[in-house]
């Protein structure tokens, strides 16, 4: 199958931090993978990197061949990211942030239209769409400023705790349209809960203080660990400090 | 090229909504610099020559403009708290898209503006109408660019939090540093001499002029006008300079 994502040795240190240190990883094409880790692990510092934002220490990433440091504009073409905070048009309505999006993303009025309608039935946002952003619960807020990231059809899709803050109901729900999207499209996903990276990962991969200390599907999680549930794996993993993969 | 025009026009009308979907933004930039050029006229015009129209509505239509300052760098303080254009930075958007459509997004309300204030003006005092105030209004666009470029700067600079009180230094320094609100006659030569190095002074002074008529084109024209626009390059590229690094330290 072939790699969307190969990462060979991606560092990123700050002045006394390494917050990434020497990854080495490849996510498939229409993989879903889980990057489980304590705050401060390197998780967000990761698909930073990785989307452009942040220039790597030294390493290397390639984007199916193209080298995240040489054709980052090319790699922004194809991928889009949902950052840990609501990052939507606070005074635009849900329907102009969509609009906004799709024509910012090179989208013609008919394509827009289509985004629009697309986007509108995975998320259910056609309810809320002559509504204020702003003027929206925190809930249909996070859904807005993921589905956003879906309108320029990524070919990869970088979620950075997706659900946080999120009540228990808006959680599962938000899973439902995550699990819909699986197959589509390559996603990374960064997550501080267990049960959702149990739920809905291909693979997963554990860091702690910027490395990465296990990678593989939840079965050889357990297997590893000889725990039965990601929590247990997890807090084994990242208290034990060893590597298991 | 191409692109990048349709992206800037794409970014600009999402930022015009959102500057006027902010009712204190046009509350500030437009009901309350007309409410004190009408009161300040019917107080004082009668009492000192500063307030009649005629250097007046010049005044105010450059005092409005330092609140422009004020919301350009709240758009994009707030932007950058929300993650807002951390989002954009991942599409193919360029730094010079973002900072040209923060400035051209205000550039019609500063018409309005200059427009408004002067017909407002000119109804109170009609000697204010004639080809001065054709000059003064293309002449305002020019003189708005400062606050324009030193409201993007602030905006990349400061957070939310902190851009109302920095701003208001700016809004202070247009209020007391461009001698509208009293006589500069009677303050001290090093006083004035500092005044006229500063941007605010000069502004002023070009479009009171423009307005009045240019006596001396070097000293009343030239020399005000190559002050503003110097602030207005140092502003811009700053700016500028300043957001790229932020972006890409992002």
């Amino acid at each position: 199958m072939t790699a969307a994502i190969r990462i060979q040795d991606l560092t990123k240190s700050y002045k006394d931090v390494t917050a990434v240190d020497r990854l080495n990883l490849e996510i498939r094409e229409g993989e879903l993978f889980s990057l489980l880790g304590v705050n401060g692990a390197g998780k967000t510092t990761t698909i930073k990197m990785l989307s452009t934002l942040v220039k790597p220490t030294s390493g290397e990433a390639f984007i199916y061949d193209w080298s995240l440091s040489k054709d980052a504009d090319r790699i922004k073409g194809i991928l889009d990211v949902s950052m840990q905070e609501t990052a939507i048009a606070r005074k635009l309505t849900v329907e102009e942030n969509i609009e906004f999006y799709a024509r910012l993303s090179g989208q013609t009025r008919e394509e827009t239209e289509a985004s629009k309608k697309e986007i509108y039935g995975t998320f259910g946002l056609d309810q809320v769409r002559r509504k204020q952003a702003a003027k929206l619960s925190g809930g249909w807020q996070r859904k807005l400023s993921i589905a956003l990231a879906l309108v320029s059809h990524p070919k990869i899709l970088f979620l950075d705790e997706p659900t946080l803050g999120l009540d228990v109901l808006a959680r599962r729900e938000l899973w439902k349209t995550i699990e819909a999207l699986k197959g589509k499209m390559t996603i990374l996903l960064t997550t501080h809960y267990m049960e959702e990276a149990e739920a809905l990962s291909d693979r997963i991969g554990i860091m702690k203080d910027g490395r990465l200390l296990f990678t593989g599907p939840k079965e050889e999680l357990f297997d590893s660990t000889g725990k039965e549930s990601v929590e247990d794996a997890f807090i084994e993993i990242v208290s034990g400090g060893g590597r298991h993969a | 090229m191409r692109k990048s025009i349709a992206r800037i026009g794409i970014l600009t009308g999402r930022n015009v909504r959102e500057i006027l979907r902010d009712p204190l933004s046009l509350i500030f930039t437009l009901g309350l610099p007309l409410a004190l050029e009408i009161l300040f006229y019917l107080i004082f015009h009668e009492l000192t020559s500063q307030f009649e129209m005629r250097y007046l509505a010049p005044g105010i239509v450059v005092f409005a403009q330092s609140f422009l300052a004020l919301f350009v760098g709240l758009l994009i303080a707030t932007d950058r708290a929300s993650s807002f254009l951390t989002r954009l930075y991942v599409s193919q958007a360029r730094s010079f898209e973002f900072i040209f459509s923060y400035a051209l997004s205000i550039l019609p309300l500063i018409l309005v503006q200059s427009v408004l204030f002067f017909l407002v003006g000119g109804i109170v005092d009609t000697s204010l109408f004639g080809t001065g105030m054709l000059l003064a209004v293309p002449l305002s666009l020019v003189t708005s660019l400062f606050f324009i470029g030193t409201g993007l700067l602030l905006g990349t600079l400061c957070n939310e939090k902190s851009i109302g009180g920095v701003s208001s230094i700016i809004i202070s320094g247009q209020s007391v540093l461009s001698g509208m609100w009293f006589p500069v006659e009677g303050i001290g030569q090093g006083m004035q001499t500092f005044m006229k190095a500063l941007p605010f002074r000069s502004a002023t002074l070009l479009i009171q002029n423009a307005v009045n008529g240019f006596g001396d084109a070097i000293r009343d024209f030239l020399v005000p006008l190559l002050i503003v626009l110097g602030y207005t390059v140092a502003v811009f590229v700053l700016a500028v300079l300043l957001f790229r690094s932020r972006m890409r330290s992002k």
